[in-house]
């Protein structure tokens, strides 16, 4: 099917680049000032420490062999040790891969919601007030920065008004499940749904203020895209052709508007999605969530190496996936791509 | 013949940033049951406008700002006859003062509309199909229940949309509506019509897809079908096939078709009988025979004349001078629209013409319907200027923009 | 330089659209803010004074949580509260912790923004339409291997990228004389010296050329297969001059529609920046903004103030990017982002 050899293509694409990006990662070290060493052992390290780690790290060794080694610890999941926190680095990555997802999908979710409708309605009843009110807040919602937003709703909300919390994620939402089933020694079904509701209960309130911050921009561009592109397609012969057929305004708005208009935003959602990254990152920190946004500064602040690189490359895989997801999507949304 | 449709003083005014715009002004004719009226003019001449005023798709910032359309319909006379006898004339019911809702429900059933670029009248993104089982589906769901409009103009959210996309089978089109698409497909004459429904616009030619939107506007089984410049953008040849495949249909079906184009050559294909149009006015009209062997108006003449013959290729063409007025209402003379293009312009011709009668049927707009142009009555030179031409110098592109402007 | 038609269209959408002149306004009352800072400015933006330390914006009330015991007769009583009121102009805005004047400091935090906005954008725009341009122009090999390196660079989310660049390249940033203050215009107790955020810029520069290589390289490719220019070469026409004469001034209007898109992203990004810590200014918005963040429910005003300068200005920018995408090329929206 063409799809299938499209996914093929790209995913093949999507591998190089991700070679391009470990590789940038590698050399990333070469171009920054400093002693290897330095960055990977601890500050009280023993000068017999510093040389083991040298070793380790294979800092004698020719350029392409450090390469080699590096890349074939890779593909076995092996992200180097962090003598910093005293474990494995890709350990530390991959859970806080968890938190970053949801704050994603959350907020993405958040946005696509709010979004799409209000775009519509915007489009449709142009020149009204639910028109004039849309576009302002769409205006003003790409132009707030991101953390300055999240720190007002934590004034209003958390300080002023104790609705919602500050910080921290106490509980995930793929652990509030274990309430209901667990893994461990074989399937065991505790069904406890109190438990579960409550763990539920906890995520959502925890996570809602940082999925609204980090959410806003997206909300914003997305209306004024569905709006721009609304009003675009509203104006197309086949829509006039459409009317002319008696169908229902409401059956033409949606099923053939909007899917039109759908269209190009997806294309547009895939360029921005460094935006959404970047600003999961910002949000992290303001909200203390635990996520590989805050692993990356954290670690960059002091240099653990390992866990930079690590971060760095899972943020940069991650990344090409998802673009190649939302390619498929287009694909897969536009016919006269793919069939 | 009885009449399908009485047309009468039609206005319809876009009303712009440059002024308003007078599209159709006070137009009248008639469109008998089983015919075809051909609507003849150059660009800006108002006959696309007059044919979407007759289905009620004029849009902002355009309305339709006086005349009536009385359409022949029993069964709706006496149904609205009991709210608004004002409506009602015997058999017969204005259009223009039935509620939106009720117009909406004529469309697609009683009338039907094909465009001229079929290409750009199909949406994209969805088979054409599906497209011409949406419009058996509204015709569908209006005779199941013929009292309720709701369920016509059923709500169709983002709700819908979503599961539609999710779950394929509860799309607004059903099964029934599917076949009957196909079948139209076939009766347009489009081989392996199932084959062909699965398949998006793009991968139709030109003709080809000129006859799907042709078996679009049959779902409905249509009193009247109004057909904007349908050959247009076609070749030559296509151009013959979809002509007689209408009238082929018009017969078959004892549909009446308003045939709009430019083309004396379609016209004169098809028509049972002519209305020619200038600046947004009916300047002739009658049946083929009456325009096209007996013309009256200069512009007429003029239209005909320009027209190569093949039969006589050595002939000199004899085009009209000048150009087409803008319709901007400032701007538009006092007096008989064609008379600063009209080589028998005479003093009779500075004030508004009406319609005068030539013969049974047959009306022209201009004073040499009852008399004949003498020199001695000629109009000056420099009486006739445009005060907007006066101005500018040049003449600008006399077709109204309609265009939304984006805050 | 500017065709004609196009001066025509730009003023005929100004003198319809309220939202353009809104944004010209605003966007010059901040260029002038930030050129005679030293001038507008009440205080030295530097300057410490801790007794005047956290004073609300004028009118507002802020309570000091001071508790204080005294014996009255002769039972120990807990005096709280000290009820602060701003009712002179000294400090309209208020003070930080610091007692630094926070109006002064948003009026020169303008300057930082402005800078970075400005020099990063001009910095981004010359490399990336030297790239595309010189991509699809010369195609083949060159353009293949520009543009794998180009989605490299764009596997990265920008925010994230810059924290890495910034946090392991240090930051430095060049002191120029401020020429109002060296040459006696304004009161010599404002800062001597600009500061220009070096690094910072260079990031900025390097995370955002891409969308400029993009939009010049699809230009090039689309003038090279003129008939003219194939005319031009047969008659010797140097590349440099087709490129000069015809591509360039094909380019200019979509890139300066994109510019002012991503002189507005870069203003985010550097707020963003200072936020996180990882910049070398110290009189920016987002430095405020972190400043402020531990004093939340006490001082709201040293966050709050300075997130509303970015906000106003991004607002202001962006009216003038929709301005000149409506009068000039509609179909860019969506290109380049901001964190």
């Amino acid at each position: 099917m063409a799809l299938g050899r499209f996914l093929l293509k790209r995913g093949i694409q999507g591998v190089l680049v991700v070679w391009g990006v470990v590789t940038a990662v590698f050399l990333l070290r070469f171009i920054t000032p400093g002693n290897p060493v330095t960055f990977v052992a601890p500050l009280d390290a023993s000068a017999e420490l510093r040389a083991q780690i040298a070793a380790e790290l294979g800092l004698d060794q020719p350029l392409y062999v450090q390469y080699a080694e590096y890349i074939l610890g890779l593909l076995q999941g092996n992200m180097g040790f962090s003598y910093l926190r005293g474990t494995e680095a890709s350990t530390v990555v991959f859970a806080r891969v968890p938190a970053t997802v949801e704050l994603a999908v959350a907020a993405t979710v958040v946005a696509v919601v709010i979004a799409i409708p209000l775009g519509v309605i915007s489009a449709t009843r142009r020149r009204e007030p639910a028109d004039y009110g849309a576009t302002l807040f769409s205006l003003v919602g790409i132009s707030t920065p991101n953390f300055w937003l999240g720190i007002m709703l934590i004034l209003v909300l958390s300080v002023q008004f104790d609705l919602f919390p500050t910080s921290r994620r106490p509980i995930g939402f793929v652990e509030t499940f274990a309430f209901l089933v667990t893994f461990e020694n074989g399937i065991s079904v505790p069904m406890d749904v109190g438990a579960f509701l409550d763990g539920l209960r906890t995520w959502l309130w925890h996570i809602a203020l940082p999925a609204v911050t980090l959410g806003t921009y997206f909300t914003a561009l997305i209306t004024r895209l569905t709006r721009s592109g609304m009003i675009e397609e509203l104006g197309q012969p086949y829509v006039r052709a459409a009317r002319a057929k008696g169908l229902p305004e409401s059956l033409i708005q949606y099923k053939h508007a909007l899917q039109n208009t759908l269209i190009p935003i997806v294309t547009v959602l895939g360029l921005q999605l460094g935006t959404l990254i970047g600003g999961a990152v910002i949000t992290e920190s303001v909200f203390s969530w635990p996520g590989l946004g805050t692993l990356v500064i954290n670690s960059i602040n002091v240099r653990d190496w390992p866990l930079i690189q690590g971060s760095l490359i899972v943020i940069g895989t991650g990344f090409v996936l998802i673009n190649i997801f939302v390619d498929a999507l287009y694909a897969y949304l536009n016919p006269r791509v793919a069939r | 013949m009885t009449d399908l449709l009485r047309v009468r003083d039609l206005s319809t005014r876009f009303f712009t940033e440059e002024g308003q715009i007078n599209a159709v002004e006070g137009v009248s004719f008639t469109v008998e049951a089983g015919s075809v009226l051909g609507v003849v003019g150059e660009s800006g001449s108002g006959k696309s406008v007059t044919g979407l005023s007759l289905i009620d798709l004029v849009e902002s910032p355009g309305a339709i700002t006086g005349g009536e359309i009385w359409y022949n319909n029993p069964d709706l006379a006496e149904r609205v006859a009991a709210d608004q006898p004002a409506a009602v004339d015997g058999d017969f019911v204005d259009l223009r003062r039935l509620s939106e809702a009720e117009r909406r429900s004529l469309r697609g059933s009683a009338f039907s509309m094909i465009f001229q670029d079929p290409m750009s009248s199909f949406n994209p993104a969805l088979t054409v199909g599906e497209q011409i089982a949406e419009a058996a589906e509204v015709q569908r769901r209006a005779s199941a229940n013929p009292r309720s409009t709701r369920a016509r103009t059923q709500g169709y959210g983002l709700g819908r949309l979503l599961l539609d996309s999710v779950l394929p089978d509860r799309s607004y089109t059903t099964e029934e509506s599917w076949d009957r698409a196909v079948e139209l497909l076939e009766r347009v004459g489009i081989p392996d019509p199932a084959e062909r429904a699965e398949e998006y616009p793009h991968q139709f030619s030109g003709g080809m897809l000129q006859r799907a939107m042709i078996a679009q506007a049959l779902a409905g089984d249509p009193d009247l079908l109004v057909a904007d410049e349908p050959t247009t953008a076609l070749d030559v040849t296509i151009q013959a096939q979809i002509l007689d495949l209408l009238a082929d249909l018009q017969e078959t079906l004892d549909m009446s078709v308003v045939l709009i184009t430019h083309n004396l050559g379609v016209i004169a294909r098809v028509a049972d009988r002519v209305s020619v149009m200038y600046a947004g006015e009916v300047v002739e009209r009658g049946t083929l025979e009456d325009v096209f062997d007996d013309p009256v108006h200069p512009y007429t003449k003029g239209l005909l004349g320009s027209v190569p013959d093949i039969d006589r290729p050595g002939d000199r063409l004899e085009p009209i001078a000048g150009n087409v007025p803008d319709l901007v209402d400032a701007n538009m003379p006092d007096r008989c629209y064609f008379a600063d293009r009209c080589p028998k312009a005479m003093t009779d011709c500075l004030t508004r013409p009406p319609e005068y009668e030539v013969g049974d049927g047959h009306r022209a707009r201009c004073v040499l319907a009852e008399r004949d142009y003498s020199e001695a009555d000629a109009v000056p030179e420099g009486r006739l200027a445009r005060p907007a031409d006066a101005a500018r110098g040049a003449s600008d592109d006399p077709t109204p923009t309609t265009e939304e402007s984006d805050d | 330089m500017i065709a004609p038609r196009t001066r025509r269209n730009l003023r005929s959408e100004l003198s319809r659209s309220l939202l353009a002149k809104l944004g010209i306004a605003i966007v010059v009352v901040i260029i002038v803010t930030a050129l005679f800072a030293p001038l507008l400015a009440p205080h030295d933006p530097e300057d410490q004074n801790l007794d005047n330390a956290n004073i609300p914006p004028i009118g507002f009330t802020a309570t000091e949580n001071q508790t204080s015991t005294e014996m009255v007769d002769g039972e120990v009583q807990i005096v709280e509260e000290e009820v602060v009121v701003n009712t002179t102009a000294e400090h309209p805005l208020g003070t930080d912790s610091l007692g630094r004047d926070v109006l002064s400091r948003t009026m020169f935090g303008a300057r930082t923004s402005l800078l970075v906005g400005l020099f990063g954008t001009a910095i981004a725009v010359v490399l990336g339409v030297t790239v595309g341009i010189t991509a699809g122009y010369y195609g083949g090999r060159i353009d293949d291997a520009l543009m794998r390196f180009a989605d490299v660079m764009l596997a990265f989310p920008s925010l994230v990228l810059a924290i890495a660049l910034i946090g392991l390249w240090g930051q430095a940033s060049l002191r120029i004389p401020d020429p109002l203050v060296a040459t006696g215009i304004a009161p010599e107790t404002m800062p001597g010296d600009i500061v220009l955020p070096g690094t910072v810029i260079v990031v900025v520069a390097l995370v955002n050329w891409v969308w400029f290589a993009r939009v010049a390289r699809g230009e090039a490719l689309s003038v090279r297969d003129q008939e003219y220019v194939k005319a031009a070469r047969s008659m010797g026409g140097s590349d440099l001059h087709i490129i000069l004469r015809h591509v360039l001034p094909n380019s200019l209007t979509p890139i300066l529609v994109l510019a002012t898109i991503q002189i507005a992203a870069i203003i985010l990004l550097e707020s963003a920046l200072s936020f996180l810590g990882f910049s070398g200014a110290q009189l920016s918005w987002g430095f405020d903004i972190a400043q402020g963040r531990q004093y939340l429910s006490s001082s709201w005003w040293i966050a709050t103030v300075p997130g509303l300068a970015i906000v106003a200005a991004v607002v202001g920018i962006n009216l003038i990017g929709d301005w000149l995408r409506d009068a000039l090329d509609p179909d860019i929206e969506g290109q380049g982002g901001a964190p």
